[in-house]
């Protein structure tokens, strides 16, 4: 959520809390928005929350998170179903919360398949008797884990009294969650799936899976190998864990419905160089295109050694327009974490937050998403603030952009100031499992993993790099206007000035061209970016780190006067590294591979294309080559809306002929007909442009 | 040195094998009813007014600027499997000029694609043999005298080239044929008649496709008249391909 929303709700919100009825008013209110979702109908979720009002649960925020969380999981209705996977959430029993939650990141699963709660106990125990730093910590683990054994108890006796043929194997999983570490591929998903459980019901959101190919691949084969299980056998379990992972689709959607943050990383270049994949990966993505779910969702992470029969699956995965697997560039990716300061043990092994920015996995408070900067916004202060005088002073483009670069200084410094305020809630689960905490007997919120970076996401980049080169040739190089004239038109929004719309709007010079001065136009603002940031260190002292991608293009467009562009009043900026008026897709590539992404500009750059389905099935083999090409080129990552416009414009006027109709967005995948119409009309805008794209 | 050009289109997967960039040449001197690139037949520039702007169909480019503009996807080329395919317009009209650049591309191992009507002398064509991997042969019209009325193209010359190109170096699975389909024109009994005759004697691979009205707007800006044609439809089409597939195994239904 953003920082600003959360600086005006905020102590709103934290008042509401202090009362039962407040904190129970707030429950309900996000209560009827995700019924809503659920249903599809607002009647319905009316009612159906009237009917279960009595059922909501909120913890006393009095007491220690540890307490709370043991006291909510102590409420909670446990629900078994009759076959496959157990995984539930009971919806109306809820957190308390006084501040930010820290969520939008991946735990490393491996230590819950390592370690039995046992484990974490007795590390705890001894910890309490031998060497305390700090007591409360020490304490707060202990009763936390308390709480989630005396959890486990209550489901292996719901197990007993259920009907499940196969109780007896899931009372062993269960069992073994406390005493004991994992054995075979089969439990290892159901033991991932409980400690997931645990974390969507415990308040957290977007959840990530981590590296699950890599962390199940000894327990997969061990089972293959001593002919335990077969192959066939281990994908249906995935799809089954998939299926699973899907319910609650509704709950655990943030933003819009799909914006979950499940995301799954396949594939990784390792430390020696050569590339890790295996049976898992193949299986997890053949299941996600067999299943045809928009979440979860998976990031292949690719380097130029990464096999053709890969590329060929994800791509074949791609077209039917899951969105997944997003790439991700593991031969730049790794490269840049490692000269930003993360261990080169740590970069090889990242992951990803909810949708593309890079992280430690299970090392780090990281907030990788914890506010957004728009670069438009400073170049529209100067022309929507500042006098005439002062934009008549503006005598050629360097001092414009010298005047451009003071502006964003100015909305740098803002952000670092909100950054600075930021209270998180101590987080005794996230604590458990991130490495260091424990060590160093610190709450993750308080300091104790071993990063603490706080990533920013950027939108409206190409906007302004478009913005700035059409004032450098419209005024200062052809001079058809002066800099007040050109203000005034577009102050005025453009009124009755179609034909320069269109020209500002299809300049050949854009961003996304390969083109060296708007490249170095573009590398010049984001290093200056960079110079601000550089600096800065947070009370852990964990550094900024930033991205070219955000889920912001939207939203921070509707509140943005009309911009030289050829954007009016409010309309949306440009979606990630993308450009719909690029003449092909390698140039887009070329220009990608050409920004310049060290320091600390590493947090998500994705290259955002839309290709029509039959282009893709016509060309194939091509396609295929130009992904795979790519790579070697070197862009960051890439992901891919495999839809036509036709189909886009049927199902926006005809929802009820495309119900399965999966589009991407942001960096996540949601059904078409859930979405707010702002983004309909902006995929189906998109879609046009690269139809004509290719219709030479 | 310069060459005239309409557009240098990167990521062209149609004309040829692999990824290609695809240079079309200004000026042509034939004249196709169902031409699709009307903006390629002059060898002038040509204005035209769009969106409140003056704009050109057309300019003039250096070898230089040329190959670094078609270097500029060499990663994409793959070693060779992709590369550059010169189209048009009848791109061997301006051979003499690129002959330079063709020597520099194939000294760096780009593939080199020509895609052509043939209608043409026979030394331009011989100029460039050497440096030719790949090629493209329309098959328009066969009949000698609506060839030379209706396209304005020397069939002797074609025929001549054609077997030039027959016993030149250029391997065989290299040369495709392609040949536009419409009622109006091309698809009438003589015509498939000789269209027969000559894959019977030049087994090469064939592609065929309907022309289509998509050109319409660049018609419009350049004040010109388009000839109404009606598209073919899919069964109209499939009965042509059935007919060479009589002949020859190796042939696709393509779209351009």
């Amino acid at each position: 959520m953003n920082i600003y929303f959360r600086k005006i709700a905020g102590p709103i919100f934290n008042r509401a809390q202090k009362s039962n009825l407040g904190r129970k008013s707030i429950n309900i209110v996000f209560l009827t928005r995700k019924f809503i979702w659920r249903f599809n109908n607002k009647t319905t979720a009316g009612v159906y929350l009237v009917k279960n009002i009595h059922k909501i649960f909120n913890t006393n925020p009095k007491l220690s998170y540890a307490i709370q969380i043991k006291k909510l999981l102590d409420k909670v209705n446990i629900q078994i179903t009759d076959e496959n996977f157990i995984f539930f959430l009971d919806e109306f029993k809820i957190l308390s919360y006084n501040n930010i939650r820290v969520d939008n990141i991946s735990i490393d699963y491996s230590r819950t398949l390592d370690n039995s709660l046992h484990d974490f106990k007795e590390f705890y125990s001894l910890k309490k008797v031998n060497n305390t730093k700090n007591i409360d910590f020490i304490q707060d683990q202990l009763d936390m884990i308390e709480g989630i054994e005396l959890f486990i108890l209550k489901i292996i006796d719901a197990i007993k009294n259920s009907n499940r043929q196969d109780k007896d194997k899931y009372i062993g999983f269960f069992e073994n969650i406390i005493n004991k570490k994992v054995t075979h591929f089969e439990e290892a998903l159901q033991r991932i799936l409980f400690y997931n459980q645990v974390l969507w019901q415990t308040g957290h959101y977007l959840n990530g899976l981590g590296r699950l190919d890599k962390i199940l691949q000894d327990l997969y084969y061990n089972d293959i190998n001593n002919n335990f299980l077969t192959k066939e056998e281990a994908f249906n379990l995935i799809k089954n864990f998939l299926k699973s992972l899907h319910s609650y689709y509704w709950y655990k959607s943030t933003a819009f419905l799909g914006d979950t943050g499940q995301v799954i990383i396949l594939g990784g270049k390792e430390t020696d160089g050569t590339y890790f994949y295996n049976d898992l990966t193949y299986l997890f993505i053949e299941a996600i295109n067999q299943l045809q779910l928009p979440d979860p969702k998976a990031l292949l992470r690719v380097s130029k050694d990464t096999p053709r029969d890969l590329i060929e699956l994800s791509l074949k995965t791609m077209n039917t327009g899951c969105g997944s697997p997003l790439l991700s560039n593991d031969d730049i990716v790794i490269d840049k974490m490692i000269e930003f300061g993360y261990d080169a043990d740590d970069a090889y092994n990242y992951v990803v937050s909810a949708c593309w920015e890079p992280s430690a996995v299970g090392k780090g408070l990281e907030q990788n998403n914890i506010n957004f900067l728009s670069f438009l916004k400073p170049l529209n202060n100067i022309f929507d603030n500042e006098s005439e005088e002062f934009i008549n002073s503006i005598n050629d483009f360097d001092n414009l952009f010298e005047t451009y670069k003071t502006y964003l200084k100015i909305e740098a410094n803002n952000l670092i100031d909100i950054l600075d305020d930021v209270e998180f809630n101590t987080d005794p689960i996230l604590s458990m499992f991130i490495d260091n905490c424990k060590y160093n007997q610190l709450d993750v919120t308080n300091g104790g993993a071993k990063y603490n970076h706080y990533g920013i996401t950027t939108v409206s980049l190409a906007n302004t790099v478009n913005s700035l080169y059409n004032i450098k040739q419209f005024v200062f190089k052809d001079k058809k206007f002066s800099l007040t004239e050109f203000n005034n038109i577009r102050k005025d929004n453009f009124t009755d000035c179609d034909d320069l719309l269109e020209q500002l709007k299809t300049n050949p010079k854009h961003f996304g061209c390969d083109d060296e001065e708007i490249i170095s136009l573009t590398n010049e603002i984001i290093e200056y970016l960079e110079n601000c940031f550089k600096d800065y260190r947070n009370k852990f002292g964990g550094r900024i780190k930033f991205g070219l991608s955000s889920p912001s293009y939207i939203s921070g467009g509707e509140i943005i006067s009309a911009s030289f562009d050829g954007r009016r009043n409010g309309e949306p900026f440009s979606t990630h590294i993308s450009a719909d008026l690029n003449n092909d897709y390698t140039e887009l590539m070329r220009f990608a591979s050409k920004i310049d992404y060290e320091g600390c500009k590493f947090n998500g750059n994705v290259v955002d294309l839309m290709v029509s389905p039959n282009f893709i099935k016509n060309n194939f083999e091509k396609f295929t080559d130009y992904i795979l090409l790519s790579i070697k080129l070197g862009f960051y990552q890439m992901q891919m809306n495999v839809v036509d416009s036709k189909t886009l414009i049927e199902a926006k006027a005809h929802p009820e002929l495309h119900t399965n109709l999966i589009v991407r967005v942001w960096g996540f995948s949601s059904y078409f007909n859930d979405l707010p119409l702002s983004y309909k009309d902006l995929l189906i805008e998109r879609a046009l442009k690269n139809e004509r794209k290719l219709s030479f | 040195m310069t060459v005239r050009v309409t557009n240098i289109q990167h990521f062209s997967l149609h004309d040829g094998p692999g990824i290609r960039t695809t240079v079309f040449l200004k000026g042509c001197n034939l004249n196709c009813p169902w031409c699709c690139n009307p903006e390629n037949i002059s060898f002038e520039i040509e204005k035209y007014f769009e969106n409140g702007l003056n704009k050109e169909f057309g300019y003039d480019i250096s070898l230089n600027e040329l190959e670094k503009e078609i270097l500029k996807d060499e990663i994409y080329y793959n070693n060779g499997e992709g590369g550059v395919t010169f189209s048009g317009g009848e791109p061997f009209l301006q051979i003499a000029n690129i002959i330079p650049l063709l020597k520099s591309l194939k000294n760096k191992g780009i593939n080199i694609c020509f895609e052509t009507s043939l209608s043409i002398n026979s030394n331009l064509v011989l100029m460039a043999i050497d440096y030719i991997d790949e090629i493209f042969i329309d098959i328009k019209l066969l009949e000698k005298e609506k060839t030379f009325n209706i396209l304005n193209l020397n069939l002797d010359l074609y025929l001549n080239n054609l077997e030039i190109i027959n016993n030149s170096d250029i391997k065989k699975e290299n040369i495709t044929f392609r040949i536009p389909l419409n009622m109006e024109y091309t698809l009438n009994k003589k015509n498939i008649d000789q269209i027969i005759n000559l894959l019977k004697r030049y087994p090469y691979k064939v592609e065929i496709f309907k022309t289509h009205n998509l050109a319409e707007n660049k018609y419009k800006l350049l004040d010109k008249k388009q000839v109404e044609i009606k598209e073919l439809s899919d069964n109209q089409i499939n009965d042509f391909y059935n007919q060479i597939k009589e002949i020859t195994e190796n042939v696709e239904i393509i779209s351009l």
